[in-house]
C-alpha cells in the first residue's frame, strides 16, 4: 500500500517490537539464579512475623494443554516487516494450518504436527508472490516457558475479540470513557495482563490501567501559541519546546509517532512522491485516501524520525512528515502535571482503591467467561482460569525501630509514618545554620519572611541552632540570581535558599547547575506559593529544615541494620527518552556504619545501554572513601540495583556482578573473604496485594512480606509492601537476590530490606543525585 | 480476491496497480452517488471495506466471504481505533462481516444501495453462477450492483497463457460478459453500463481493459413482473450468514460523542479567548472585569468571522471565573457548524458537560487553568485598570 511504503521505516520498528513484546519478561523468567545459592536450596520463604491472609490480582490457570505442541519457524521471501501482513500471508494457508494456531509474527504453535517438517508455500501480497517457508523447529512440552509466551499472544487476541482497543502494550475499553470536559481530557479504563509461571502454578496477572486521551490536536496547540507569540522566532521556539519529544497519534489510522522536529519550510500543500512515483500534496493525499479535509493550509509539518529502538540507534531512518491538524496529542504535559486541579481530578478517577480494583478485574474475568467467541477460542487450547483472586498467606514484619538522637520510637505500621515523632525532638545529627543566604524575587518578600519566621519556630525543637540569614532581593531572571550568588557567596556559606516565584524549570535548572557545578554549595529551592498557606506553613518549614539539614551533611534518624562493617550500594539508571541521548546511572554508597552519610557518583552511558560499565571506578572510589572514614575496608557489600529493564537479568548475572567481583578482587588482599550480595529491585510491577477485613478488600499494612505463590521457583525473590497510601492501592516492591555470598537467610534479608526502607531522606551529597534505591519511600522529606 | 498480474520478466506495469484501480473505481462511484449502505461480496482481506469506511456518506458496510473467520477480524483496520473516538464521524457507521456465500440468501443483505462483486464471479462454478443472479439481483435487489471480472482478451498480453488465478473457473471475453450481464439486467429489471480499469498498453487498445466492469442500476420507475424485488420490510427474515465481526463507530449522531465534541471545540475556543483576555488590557466594571480590546484570536478565522465575533458580547471575568457569552461562542465556525446555529442546542448540550452562569447566557470556566498558569508564571498578564 502506498502509505505503507511512505512510512516503511516506522512500520519496521513497530513490527519488530510487536514480535518481541513479551520477549524480555520471558527471557528473565527462565534465568535460574537460585541454582548458585545453595543456602536457600531448601526454601526461599521466611518465617518471622505475624501471618496474614492475602489476596493478589492473579487468577490461577486451572487447565491448559497437557500434550506436546509443535513449533514451526516461518520465513518470508522476500522478507516482510509488517506483522499484520505476515499474519495475513500465513493465513492464506489456513486450510493447511488448521483452526487452532498461535502465530507470534515469526513462529507458529500448533497442537498437531504438519504433514511435512518443511513446506514451501506461495502466498500473494497484492500482485507480488511471497514464498512462505514453514519449518518445524521443536516440540514444546506443556511446561515449557516458550508455551507461556504463546498463551500470552492468545490472550491478547482474546482481549481484541472483546473489542478492547489496543494502545501500546495495553488494552482499553473506550466505551467506558470518562470525560473531563473542563480540561478537554478523556480517560479510558483498560487492562494490563500477563500469563506467567510462579512458585506452584501458572497464573494470569491482570491489573487496571488508564489511558489519558487529550481532545487536542497538534494544530490546536500550535494555533494557541501562534496567538500568544506573534514573533516568528519566539513562536517557533515555543512550538518546538512543547511538541518535540511528545507522542502524537494520527486519528485516521491510529499510528503513533514521536515528534522529533518541526518543519516550518513546508505546509500541507507541499508535494511528496508516492510509491508509484506520482507527485501529490498532503492535502490531496489525505482527501483521497482517508476523506480527511486539511482545512488549515498554512500549518507547518511535524517530522518524526521513527521509533526509538535500543538495537537500532545507529540505523538512519527515513523521516516521516505529518500534518499537525491530523495528529492528536497524547500523554500528560508539564503544564498539565503542574496543575493541581487537573491532577486532583485525574487522580481521584485513576487511583482505584482495592475494592474498586477488584470490581474492575472481576468484570474482566466475567466478560471472558461469558463471551461465547472467547470461550470457543480458549476451548481450542483447553485454557481455563480461576474466577477469583489467588489467595495465600503472607507475613507482617515487626515495626522498625527509629533512632533519633537519644530517642527511640517505632514506625507506625498503620500509616508507615513517624513524621510526628521526628518533629518533636532533636534530630540524630544536627548541623547549625550559621552562614546562609535567602534569595527571593521582587514581590515575594512576604513568602520569604513567613518562611524565616516559621523556621525560627520549628528549628529549636529539632536541635538546629540558626543565625540570621543574609536576605537578598533579586529579579525573576537566571542572571539576577547568579549575579546575587556571585556577589554574596563566600567560602563560609553553608546553604543557599532560593524562593522562586513559580515553577519554572529553566530557572530551577540554571540555579541548581550554578550551585552544583560553578559554585558547589548545598541549596534549597522553594516556590513562593507553597509558603503562602498559613495552615501548612509549619509542616512545610519542618520538612524544609530537615531537608536542609540533610543537605548540609546532618542526619535525621537512623535504623539498626544489625550488620557490622557493611557497605550498602544503590544503583539506578535513567534514560533520556526525549533527546535520545546518553543514559545516566546513579551510584550511591554508604560511608559510615549508621548509614547516615552517603557518597554519590554518576555514570554516563551511550543511549539505550542499560548496563553500567564504569562500575569499577565508582566502586573503587566508594571503597576508598569508606576506608578513609572507617580506617578499614567493609567486610560485606550489599548492592540494591534498580532501573533494570525486562530481559536484562542474564546480562546482570553475566557482566555486572562479575565486574563488581573482579573490582573487589583488585582492591582487597587475597583471601580477604569479602562478601557480596546483589539484589535486583523492581518497583514498576503489576502485582498487587490485598487483605480482607469486615468483608472488604483493603491495602496490606507496611511491612507485609510475600515470599510464596507469586514468587518464582528459580529465584530467591520476595515482595515487600513498604508504603502506605491514603487513596488507591499500594504498590509492593519486588526484590530478587541474584548473588549472595553473605548467605542471608530469607528472614534476615527481608528484615534488612524493610529496615532500609526507612532510611529515605534526601541525600547529603547534594542535588540531582539519587535516593538510596532500595527505599520505597514511606516518608517523603519534601 | 485474486491477483490480476502474474509477475514475470515481461510484466505489464499498471500505475496504480489494477487491484487499486478497481477499488478506486468503487470508491469514486460511492462518492459520486453519496451511497449509504454498501455490501461487498467476497471481501477477501477487507481492503475495499477499509477504503470505504472513510467516506462521510457511508453508514452501513457489510462484507460477506465464504472464508471469513472471526478471529482474524478481532478489530483490525476496520475498528474505529482511538482516532474514531477523538474525532467522531458526522454520521453513524456500522460494519458487519459475515461468513457466507454469494449464492445463499440472507435477508440482512436486502435493501442496500450498492452491492459490489469485485473479481468474484469467475470463482463460481457453473451451478453457483446460475444461482448468483437470482440471489443478488432477485433477492438482495440493491439499487446498484458492480461486477468486475477479468477480460480474457487482455490475457495474451501476459506472459502466462493460462487463467490469471488457478481458482478461476472461467475468464470471459467482453462479448461473453456483456451477453451474460445484459440477460441478467433484463431479467431483473436493471440497466447496465460497461466499463473497466487497467488500460491496455499503446498499440493493443483493441483488447480493452484488463478488468471489465458492469455497473447495474435498478430501474425503479418501470418495475415489471419479472422483477421480484419487494420493499425490504416484506422480505421474510432469513439468517443464514454467520456474523464474524461487527462494530459501530462513535458519531456526532450519538449524544455522548456530540456532547464531547461540542464541549471540546468550545473549550478550545474559550481557551484562546481567555489567554487573549488575560494578556490584553482590562478594566473593572462593578464586580466584572471586562476587556478593553478585542479577545478574538487572529489565527484560524477569516476576516469576516473575526468582524462578526468582535460585534458580539465580550467575555468577562468575576473573581476567579471567566465567562464567555453563548452569543459569542456560537459565532465560532466549528461550534456553529456543530449546533447548526441553534442557541438552544448549544445551551442544552453545554450545560451537560460544562458549567453555565445563573441565567444560562454564558459558559463559566476557571480563569487560571493549566494553560493560562503559564501566562501568570511568565508575567504575561496585563494589569486590570481600576475605573
Amino acid at each position: 500500500m502506498r502509505e505503507e511504503a511512505q512510512l516503511v521505516a516506522t512500520l519496521q520498528a513497530t513490527s519488530v517490537k510487536e514480535r518481541n513484546r513479551f520477549g524480555g519478561i520471558f527471557r528473565d523468567h527462565v534465568v535460574d539464579t537460585r541454582q548458585y545459592l545453595d543456602h536457600v536450596r531448601e526454601s526461599t520463604a521466611g518465617t518471622q512475623g505475624r501471618p496474614v491472609k492475602l489476596f493478589t490480582n492473579h487468577f490461577r490457570v486451572t487447565s491448559r494443554p497437557q500434550q506436546v505442541t509443535y513449533k514451526y519457524n516461518i520465513d518470508y521471501m522476500p522478507d516482510i516487516e509488517d506483522g499484520k501482513v505476515r499474519t495475513e500471508l500465513l493465513l492464506q494457508h489456513k486450510a493447511l494450518i488448521g483452526k487452532c494456531h498461535i502465530f507470534d509474527g515469526s513462529s507458529l504453535l500448533l497442537p498437531q504436527k504438519l504433514l511435512s517438517p518443511k513446506m514451501e508455500l506461495v502466498s500473494l501480497l497484492k500482485k507480488q508472490v511471497v514464498k512462505v517457508t514453514i519449518e518445524f523447529t521443536s516440540e514444546l512440552t506443556p511446561t515449557s516457558p516458550d508455551c507461556l509466551r504463546y498463551y500470552n499472544i492468545l490472550f491478547r487476541r482474546i482481549l481484541k475479540m472483546m473489542e478492547l482497543e489496543q494502545v501500546g502494550r495495553n488494552y482499553y475499553n473506550k466505551r467506558e470513557a470518562t470525560e473531563f470536559s473542563d480540561h478537554n481530557l478523556v480517560i479510558w479504563p483498560g487492562y494490563v495482563t500477563s500469563i506467567l509461571e510462579y512458585e506452584t502454578s501458572i497464573t494470569l496477572c491482570a491489573d487496571v490501567n488508564h489511558k489519558l486521551v487529550r481532545m487536542q490536536t497538534a494544530y490546536d496547540l500550535i494555533s494557541a501559541l501562534c496567538d500568544g507569540f506573534p514573533a516568528k522566532q519566539d513562536l517557533q521556539e515555543q512550538v518546538s519546546k512543547q511538541l518535540v519529544g511528545s507522542i502524537v497519534s494520527t486519528v485516521f489510522n491510529n499510528k503513533t509517532y514521536r515528534v522529533d522536529d518541526i518543519n516550518w519550510e513546508e505546509t500541507p500543500r507541499t508535494t511528496f512522491k508516492t510509491s508509484d512515483g506520482a507527485e501529490i500534496t498532503f492535502v490531496e493525499y489525505y482527501k483521497t485516501r482517508y476523506d480527511q479535509v486539511v482545512t488549515e493550509l498554512n500549518q507547518p509539518l511535524l517530522i518524526s524520525k521513527g521509533k526509538w529502538k535500543k538495537s537500532q540507534r545507529d540505523t538512519p531512518q527515513e523521516p516521516v512528515l505529518l500534518v499537525p491538524q491530523l495528529c492528536h496529542l497524547t500523554g500528560l504535559t508539564d503544564d498539565l502535571r503542574r496543575n493541581y486541579r487537573v491532577m486532583r481530578d485525574l487522580a481521584l478517577h485513576m487511583r482505584l482503591d482495592p475494592e474498586k480494583r477488584q470490581h474492575e478485574l472481576q468484570k474482566l474475568m466475567n466478560a471472558i467467561q461469558t463471551n461465547k467467541e472467547v470461550q470457543q477460542e480458549l476451548q481450542l487450547w483447553d485454557l481455563k482460569f480461576d474466577a477469583s483472586f489467588l489467595s495465600f498467606s503472607g507475613r507482617i514484619l515487626k515495626e522498625v525501630r527509629i533512632f533519633q538522637g537519644r530517642r527511640v520510637f517505632d514506625s507506625h505500621p498503620q500509616f508507615a509514618d513517624w513524621s510526628k515523632e521526628t518533629r518533636s525532638g532533636p534530630l540524630l545529627n544536627v548541623k547549625s545554620l550559621d552562614h546562609w543566604l535567602i534569595l527571593y524575587p521582587t514581590g515575594n518578600y512576604r513568602a520569604a519572611s513567613f518562611f524565616l519566621q516559621s523556621l525560627r519556630r520549628v528549628t529549636p525543637t529539632m536541635g538546629i541552632s540558626m543565625r540570621e540569614a543574609k536576605i537578598l532581593e533579586v529579579s525573576d531572571t537566571v542572571q539576577s540570581y547568579t549575579t546575587a550568588l556571585e556577589n554574596h557567596v563566600s567560602s563560609k556559606t553553608q546553604m543557599v535558599v532560593c524562593v522562586l516565584s513559580s515553577e519554572k524549570k529553566d530557572l530551577y535548572d540554571s540555579i541548581k547547575q550554578y550551585l552544583c557545578v560553578s559554585c558547589p554549595i548545598p541549596s534549597q529551592c522553594v516556590i513562593a506559593r507553597t509558603l503562602d498557606k498559613l495552615q501548612t506553613l509549619m509542616t512545610i518549614a519542618t520538612k524544609l529544615a530537615q531537608q536542609m539539614n540533610c543537605k548540609m551533611g546532618g542526619a535525621l534518624w537512623k535504623v539498626d541494620t544489625g550488620l557490622q562493617n557493611t557497605m550498602f550500594i544503590g544503583i539506578d539508571c535513567f534514560h533520556d527518552i526525549v533527546h535520545r541521548r546518553k543514559s545516566i546511572a546513579g551510584f550511591v554508597s554508604s560511608i559510615n556504619q549508621e548509614l547516615t552519610q552517603w557518597f554519590s557518583q554518576c555514570l554516563f552511558q551511550e543511549s539505550g545501554q542499560e548496563l553500567v560499565n564504569g562500575l569499577k571506578a565508582c566502586l573503587e572510589a566508594a571503597l576508598k572513601l569508606w576506608c578513609k572514614h572507617n580506617l578499614f575496608l567493609p567486610q560485606a557489600i550489599i548492592v540494591y540495583r534498580d532501573g533494570v529493564g525486562d530481559g536484562q537479568l542474564q546480562a546482570l548475572l553475566d557482566h555486572e556482578v562479575p565486574q563488581i567481583e573482579s573490582s573487589l578482587k583488585s582492591v582487597y588482599p587475597k583471601d580477604s573473604g569479602v562478601k557480596l550480595t546483589f539484589i535486583v529491585v523492581k518497583k514498576r510491577i503489576n502485582t498487587r496485594f490485598f487483605v480482607e477485613s469486615e468483608g472488604r478488600l483493603r491495602n496490606p499494612l507496611p511491612g507485609t512480606v510475600i515470599d510464596v505463590e507469586v514468587t518464582k521457583r528459580q529465584w530467591y525473590d520476595f515482595f515487600i509492601v513498604s508504603q502506605s497510601v491514603k487513596d488507591g492501592t499500594v504498590t509492593p516492591t519486588h526484590y530478587n537476590v541474584i548473588h549472595d555470598t553473605v548467605r542471608f537467610t530469607p528472614d534476615r534479608i527481608q528484615c534488612l530490606t524493610y529496615r532500609l526502607c526507612h532510611m529515605y531522606y534526601n541525600l547529603p551529597a547534594g542535588e540531582q543525585t539519587m535516593r538510596f534505591v532500595s527505599c520505597n519511600s514511606p516518608f517523603e522529606v519534601y | 480476491m485474486d491477483n490480476c498480474e502474474v509477475p514475470s520478466k515481461k510484466v505489464i506495469e499498471f500505475k496504480p496497480p489494477v487491484y487499486e484501480q478497481r477499488y478506486y473505481f468503487v470508491k469514486n462511484l460511492v462518492n459520486r452517488h453519496g451511497l449509504r449502505k454498501i455490501a461487498d461480496l467476497g471481501f477477501g482481506d477487507a481492503t475495499l471495506l477499509w477504503m470505504l469506511k472513510y467516506h462521510r456518506c457511508v453508514q452501513y458496510l457489510v462484507g460477506v466471504d465464504v472464508a471469513a473467520r472471526p478471529f482474524e477480524w478481532g478489530g483490525g483496520r476496520l475498528s474505529p481505533g482511538v482516532g474514531g473516538y477523538i474525532v467522531p464521524r458526522e454520521l453513524d457507521l456500522t460494519i458487519t462481516l459475515y461468513r457466507g456465500s454469494a449464492v445463499q440468501k440472507d435477508s440482512r443483505l436486502c435493501g442496500f444501495d450498492l452491492i459490489t462483486c469485485i473479481e468474484l464471479i469467475e470463482h463460481l462454478d457453473s451451478e453457483d453462477l446460475a444461482k448468483f443472479p437470482e440471489v443478488v439481483f432477485g433477492y438482495f435487489s440493491p439499487g446498484m450492483v458492480v461486477i468486475s471480472t477479468p477480460n480474457s482478451e487482455f490475457n495474451p498480453l501476459f506472459p502466462a497463457s493460462t487463467f490469471r488465478d488457478p481458482d478461476h473457473r472461467f475468464e470471459w471475453n467482453r462479448t461473453q460478459f456483456q451477453t451474460w450481464a445484459l440477460d441478467v439486467a433484463k431479467l431483473y429489471n436493471y440497466s447496465v453500463e460497461f466499463t473497466g480499469v487497467g488500460d491496455p498498453p499503446a498499440g493493443a487498445e483493441h483488447v480493452g481493459y484488463c478488468t471489465q466492469i458492469g455497473v447495474f442500476q435498478k430501474n425503479i420507475a418501470k418495475a415489471t413482473e419479472s422483477s421480484i424485488s419487494e420493499p425490504e420490510e416484506h422480505v421474510p427474515e432469513e439468517h443464514i450468514y454467520e456474523v464474524v465481526y461487527t462494530t459501530s463507530y462513535p458519531s456526532l449522531q450519538q449524544s455522548k460523542y456530540f456532547r464531547l465534541t461540542l464541549s471540546s471545540e468550545s473549550v478550545k475556543a474559550i481557551g484562546l479567548m481567555k489567554s487573549r483576555f488575560l494578556r490584553g488590557l482590562r478594566k473593572r466594571e462593578g464586580d466584572r472585569v471586562v476587556p478593553l480590546g478585542s479577545c478574538t484570536p487572529q489565527f484560524g478565522l477569516t476576516e469576516a468571522q473575526r468582524a462578526e465575533i468582535d460585534q458580539s458580547p465580550k467575555p468577562y471575568s468575576v473573581g476567579e471565573k471567566f465567562y464567555v457569552p453563548l452569543e459569542r461562542l456560537i459565532i465560532y465556525p466549528k461550534v456553529n457548524h456543530l449546533v447548526a446555529g441553534s442557541m438552544e442546542k448549544l445551551r442544552t448540550i453545554l450545560a451537560e458537560g460544562l458549567r453555565l452562569n445563573g441565567d444560562q447566557s454564558a459558559v463559566q470556566v476557571e480563569l487560571v487553568d493549566y494553560q493560562t498558569q503559564r501566562l501568570f508564571d511568565e508575567h504575561l498578564i496585563s494589569p486590570v485598570l481600576e475605573s
